[in-house]
């Protein structure tokens, strides 16, 4: 207790950048400059106002109207459908790379993990075109499928590059794997899928978790991609904002940004709390 | 402590085939119609014929497009700048702040980067235009500087609104906007990795803080300033919705452009050369840096053997 | 392990939770419509332009018909075209420009309408029966005509700007000029400014025209997209390029904005109804076309979109504030100047593209 008292009272040591006032006025104005824009559009989602340029009064008809907006919220429930679906496989198959790329030696690897960082190197806007020429001339996927089959395209892509993705993930979690406890399951007699299930699994659960979270987000956010593989049944989230913000800008748009903002938020702090429980308890060797 | 395929080949190819699939058929498959495509050219309005020739590229390399994959490297060049500008310091007060403040200053770091980028993009639509932010913020201090000067009997001419919106200055804006977390996480992981002691030697031994961080952090940082300005430069030269939605006509780069092809211009075979041009442009970046990665490494365990 | 579970049971408490938000979300817009008589599920998706319908029109369809509309929009007609040209995505009804229909028709992207089931087509005007770009009228149905002109602030312009100059060549209105975004329609009116048809325009006149916008650049506020007319009424810019019926409708909010067809002559266009193939709901498609071209539906959407109607049935209902109205039906010796423009193609298009490209690199 003391000691902190103490520690506030002496003059900042050499390396105690945070504690000088220099530092400290930089980090507050890029504090601004990175949340100005956002608070300014949440504020301003309550704004009295059609056209949104002046600030002229409280109001909460445009929320109203973002949740009777049945294409928006259409559009939303696409998207956190699309972000399910992909998050899903993209860990299933992320996490079967990672197990590929851990265990075995096989001609061909390098060029594999070459392989595999394409996805995550190729400028978005080359994949996005890429999936459009593939779903429109090579697979082309039937609009007229039941929802959310009609999805297909979307999920298919958003999966291709969220996978490479979870795989580094989840690879860098294998790493710290010690293989003794394999082969020990494996002495005492254990099969293939038990040790997987007992031994492996539970090692690698904080690796899909953070790979998980790191697909969702991926695909939830996703614009480029999306942009080109979209239809007029199958539109997600963000394309429909970006509709609505070449159209009719309303403070409709900032409601439902503001609406998304705060989902997003709510489940960073939740992802953050799981993780958070998991070091404490981790550390207090439980 | 990787073992051979051949041990267990049951398992290797069930853990193996379905992400070679993947990758395969819904990766690989799509760039390489693509690459097909970029050595086609429009048969009519609605059909390609591939017949492997190089007009496209050569069209590609015309002064006109040359111009803006140049005017996109440099816009990306000036973004990573910025942020690196912007984000050493951010990421020095990270690493030597106490571990309660640290998470929270990652977290503040990190959390706009977690928010939907059409959002942040709109919102800083909303920030530069003529009745936004700052051009507000302007106006209230001309008024304020015009109603002193007024009492000297000059008062100024009616503020005009800075141009801020729709140009070059608001695509730098915004990928600065956009690119800065992901500059300043590299530099904090690298920084943190630094040895204390060498820092408190050096200015120790009389030199100054920013003498220190020249010529000591600097060097032994630079894996992860290298990291930064990679995973900024890059995503920036390919960048889409920015100059999209915050750029004029003059500032349209190479992603504008490759859409416009297939939008647009319905050109799909010039649109996919174009493509396949900024991905070898961006092989070849990621190619030098892992060149330089690789001769720092043998030049620094040469200095250690 | 206990740490385990109540983390596994957590994430699987998000996940469902998850899925539970798409299924509620989806409840509001679910893509399975009832099925109306006519086989069909009852709703119809329409691409169309921004501002392009009656206040009412979609709302009495629907009473009329039970079809629920999901209108979908675009703001050129590249992108229309580009959006279905590897396949329909699932739009029934699209409002392509006359130069369009040509495109998607030659292109085999339009189903032939079915005349019968459009009985009111007896009301359209006999100058729109047999265009040269539909001859017989059957793959499209004419929605709207629309002359292309200046639209300016009469406060802040001197006089009327009756030339193409003061957008194009003149940095008399700096910083306040909106132009087209469109290849086509930039050009072609450079053509009709340099007194030459706005077809089979000569290369090097096109490389002119060209030269003369990138000269004119700094003068420029903005390229808009289909937008012109709001950012006039916003004051953003006094004088810009733009169609006759969208200044209409902002006049009718300010009496200071004006609308005036330049001495040189000017495009005309025709937006019009076409069914495109691989429509899930034809028939619903063929009830939609009829429904707007019926004459009382057809006064309504003039009434608020206040463009030129092609439909003569719907005119006569219109009252003399429309018809007499100088900027939706621009005066004869105006008309007279201007012409339609064709697809000429795609060398030329493409070309035409690319040199918009250059012109906005320079």
């Amino acid at each position: 207790m003391s000691e902190l008292r103490i520690r506030d009272r002496t003059p900042p040591g050499p390396l105690e950048y945070l504690r000088r006032w220099p530092l400290r006025l930089w980090l507050a104005a890029v504090a601004v400059f990175l949340y100005a824009p956002l608070i300014t559009l949440m504020v301003f989602s309550f704004n009295n106002s059609k056209r949104n340029i002046v600030w002229r009064g409280f109001t909460l008809d445009y929320y109203v109207a973002a949740f009777q907006d049945s294409d928006l919220i259409a559009a939303f429930g696409n998207s956190l459908t699309i972000a399910f679906i992909s998050t899903v496989v993209s860990v299933a198959l992320g996490a079967l790379t990672a197990m590929l790329l851990w265990r075995f030696r096989f001609p061909g690897k390098t060029l594999f993990e070459g392989a595999l960082s394409l996805p995550i190197v190729v400028p978005e806007i080359c994949m996005g075109v890429a999936m459009l020429v593939f779903f429109t001339q090579i697979m082309p996927w039937p609009t007229s499928l039941p929802w959310p089959l009609n999805l297909g395209a979307i999920i298919i892509s958003h999966i291709s590059f969220s996978f490479s993705f979870v795989a580094i993930v989840i690879r860098a979690r294998l790493a710290s794997f010690n293989r003794e406890l394999e082969e020990a399951a494996r002495d005492l007699g254990a099969g293939e899928w038990r040790i997987f299930r007992d031994v492996i699994l539970p090692h690698m659960t904080p690796g899909l978790v953070a790979g998980g979270l790191l697909a969702f987000t991926l695909s939830l956010d996703d614009f480029v991609i999306t942009f080109f593989t979209s239809g007029p049944d199958t539109t997600t989230f963000p394309v429909k904002v970006y509709s609505m913000v070449r159209f009719s800008v309303t403070p409709e748009v900032n409601a439902a940004s503001t609406i998304l903002i705060v989902i997003t938020v709510a489940l960073t702090f939740i992802a953050l709390r799981l993780q958070g429980n998991d070091v404490a308890r981790n550390a207090a060797g439980g | 402590m990787d073992e051979s395929w051949k041990r267990a080949k049951g398992v290797f190819a069930a853990v193996g085939i379905p992400p070679v699939f993947w990758l395969a058929a819904f990766f690989l498959i799509p760039m390489a119609i693509i690459w097909a495509y970029s050595f086609g050219e429009n048969k009519n309005l609605v059909e390609i014929s591939v017949n492997g020739t190089f007009a496209n590229y050569a069209h590609a390399i015309t002064p006109l497009y040359i111009g803006i994959i140049f005017k996109s490297f440099w816009y990306a060049v000036v973004t990573t700048a910025l942020c690196l500008i912007v984000g050493f310091p951010v990421a020095v007060a990270i690493t030597f702040a106490s571990d309660k403040t640290k998470t929270w200053l990652l977290l503040l770091i990190m959390l706009p980067f977690w928010t939907n980028l059409l959002i942040r993009t709109y919102a800083l639509m909303a920030v530069l235009r003529n009745e936004g932010f700052i051009n507000q913020f302007l106006s209230l201090l001309w008024d304020g500087v015009s109603h002193l000067t007024a009492l000297a009997g000059h008062p100024l001419p009616p503020f005009q609104p800075l141009p801020l919106l729709h140009n070059t200055f608001a695509v730098i804006f915004g990928l600065v906007y956009v690119q800065l977390p992901f500059m300043v996480l590299p530099l904090y992981a690298a920084l943190d990795r630094l040895d204390r002691s060498l820092l408190e030697a050096s200015l120790d031994l009389g030199a100054g803080h920013l003498t220190t961080f020249a010529r000591v952090v600097t060097p032994l940082a630079m894996p992860g300033i290298v990291s930064g300005v990679v995973v900024t430069l890059i995503p920036s030269v390919g960048a889409y919705l920015t100059p999209d939605l915050l750029g004029g006509p003059s500032s349209l780069m190479i992603a504008n452009i490759i859409e416009r092809q297939f939008k647009t211009a319905d050109n799909w075979p010039f649109g996919s050369a174009l493509s396949f041009l900024l991905m070898y442009m961006t092989f070849l970046a990621i190619a030098v840096q892992a060149i330089v990665a690789r001769n720092r490494r043998a030049a620094a365990s040469e200095a250690a053997s | 392990m206990k740490r385990g579970r109540s983390r596994r049971s957590l994430l699987a408490g998000l996940g469902a939770a998850a899925v539970g938000l798409s299924f509620t979300g989806l409840e509001g817009c679910s893509t399975k419509a009832p099925i109306g008589r006519n086989g069909e599920e009852a709703k119809l998706n329409v691409y169309n332009w921004d501002n392009y319908t009656g206040e009412t029109t979609l709302a009495d369809f629907k009473a009329a018909t039970g079809v629920a509309v999901k209108m979908s929009l675009f703001s050129t007609n590249d992108e229309l075209f580009s959006k279905l040209r590897s396949g329909n995505p699932g739009f029934d009804v699209i409002v392509p420009s006359n130069e369009y229909v040509t495109r998607m028709r030659i292109s085999d992207m339009l189903t032939p309408l079915d005349l019968d089931k459009i009985p009111n087509r007896k009301n359209i005007l006999p100058a729109f029966l047999n265009p040269d770009f539909d001859p017989g009228r059957h793959y499209s149905m004419p929605y709207t005509w629309l002359c292309q002109g200046i639209g300016y602030r009469k406060s802040k312009v001197d006089g009327v700007p009756d030339s193409w100059k003061w957008v194009m060549e003149s940095d008399r209105y700096k910083g306040r000029i909106g132009l087209f975004s469109e290849a086509d329609d930039l050009i072609e009116l450079g053509a009709k400014y340099l007194g030459h048809s706005v077809r089979d325009i000569p290369y090097e006149m096109v490389d002119r025209i060209a030269d003369m916008y990138i000269r004119q650049k700094p003068n420029v506020k903005i390229f808009h997209t289909d937008n012109g007319q709001d950012l006039l009424l916003s004051g953003d810019i006094d004088i810009v390029m733009d169609y006759n019926g969208d200044i209409a409708r902002v006049m009718d909010e300010d009496p200071d904005l004006d609308f005036v067809v330049p001495k040189e002559g000017s495009i005309l266009n025709s937006d019009c109804l076409c069914i495109p193939k691989g429509a899930p709901r034809p028939d619903n498609a063929h009830q939609f076309i009829n429904f707007l071209l019926d004459a009382k539906n057809g006064a309504e959407i003039a009434s608020t979109i206040l463009y030129p109607t092609p439909n003569g049935a719907a005119l006569a209902l219109m009252p003399a504030s429309y018809r007499d109205n100088p900027v939706i039906f621009p005066p004869a010796d105006a008309i007279a100047k201007c012409e339609y423009a064709a697809f000429e193609g795609l060398k030329r298009a493409q070309f035409y593209d690319e040199t918009l490209t250059r012109i906005f690199a320079s």
